[in-house]
């Protein structure tokens, strides 16, 4: 059973089981395969350089919109032109932060870097953001009602175990959170 | 994580290139674009009070009491500036998996920009 993620002598420290440890490597993975961007190799060089993509559209799956939404709301036009200039560097942001992540799920005992600890926090995000689409969360009763599933004996079917593991990284997110704050406090 | 003690976002490192700058004098001098985060039933209160409070440099009570904003009222302006500045802001927000737009400060979609509550609001509205 993974033990909360705290702040201490050590800095951020957390502790998760090995099949923990493989079910968010796997959830990461998903979120990575879902942002990575495709290869066009017909892409002019020097705009692909310097991160610009005149090729990229809003995204079709709701789960990789979440990701990189909008940024005017209602003007598909202006979000457009915006994602040509940034949506590839957000992309290799995310990315970054959910391979760093990974990284550390080598051992039971995980052990955060003030760095570390961000692209924790920001890769979990991300899953749960991935998870709720997929577990069709739109408001806060929808939240409500899939955070009752508590009991790993009630999954089920897809659905009931989809909301267990985002129930678990809603837990285990919040403890890093708790313990970054802690840390940020103790600092000031 | 990066602790900054500035006031506001005007501070940010990094922000004052010289390309925003000679940018906002050929586009919208003195027009304020706000940084808008809206609600969502997924991001944690902690977490985006965390990145209010790391990435804006914000006081534990400035970043909760925005958070509650975001939480309760839907949506919340958290910074203004120069499009440049906001926009490089949405960036950051779309890293933390926060939901941002820009606006301009003045007639934004829903007519709502501008209210009271959010940091910077009250200059140059105008439109």
């Amino acid at each position: 059973m993974a033990k909360a993620f705290k702040y201490g002598l050590k800095g951020i420290t957390g502790y998760l089981e090995p099949a923990e440890r493989d079910l968010l490597r796997s959830l990461i993975a998903d979120v990575i395969s879902m942002l990575q961007p495709e290869d066009r190799t017909g892409q002019d060089p020097l705009a692909a350089l310097i991160g610009l993509d005149m090729d990229v559209a809003e995204p079709t799956d709701r789960a990789v919109k979440r990701l990189l939404p909008n940024v005017v709301k209602d003007d598909g036009a202006a979000s457009l032109e915006f994602r040509q200039l940034t949506e590839r560097s957000l992309r290799e942001t995310k990315i970054g932060a959910l391979r760093a992540a990974a990284l550390d799920l080598d051992k039971d005992e995980v052990v955060l870097t003030p760095d570390g600890a961000r692209h924790w926090s920001m890769a979990l995000n991300d899953v749960r953001l991935v998870l709720a689409e997929r577990l069709d969360i739109r408001d806060e009763a929808d939240a409500e009602h899939v955070h009752r599933m508590q009991d790993w004996s009630q999954a089920e079917d897809v659905e009931s175990y989809l909301a267990l593991v985002y129930n678990f990284t809603t837990w285990l997110q919040e403890s890093l959170v708790q313990a970054m704050l802690q840390s940020m406090e103790t600092r000031r | 994580m990066t602790i900054s003690v500035a006031p506001g976002p005007d501070t940010q490192e990094g922000i004052r290139t010289g390309t925003a700058e000679s940018t906002d004098s050929l586009t919208a001098p003195d027009i304020p674009w706000n940084l808008v985060i809206w609600n969502d039933p997924v991001n944690l209160m902690s977490y985006v009070s965390y990145v209010f409070q790391s990435y804006f440099g914000y006081a534990e009570s400035k970043a909760n009491k925005l958070m509650m904003e975001v939480h309760k009222k839907g949506r919340s302006i958290v910074a203004s500036g120069s499009k440049e500045q906001v926009e490089r802001h949405a960036v950051a927000m779309h890293g933390f998996g926060l939901w941002a737009t820009v606006e301009k400060a003045s007639g934004g979609p829903g007519g709502s920009a501008g209210r009271s509550g959010g940091p910077g609001q009250g200059k140059g509205k105008r439109g």
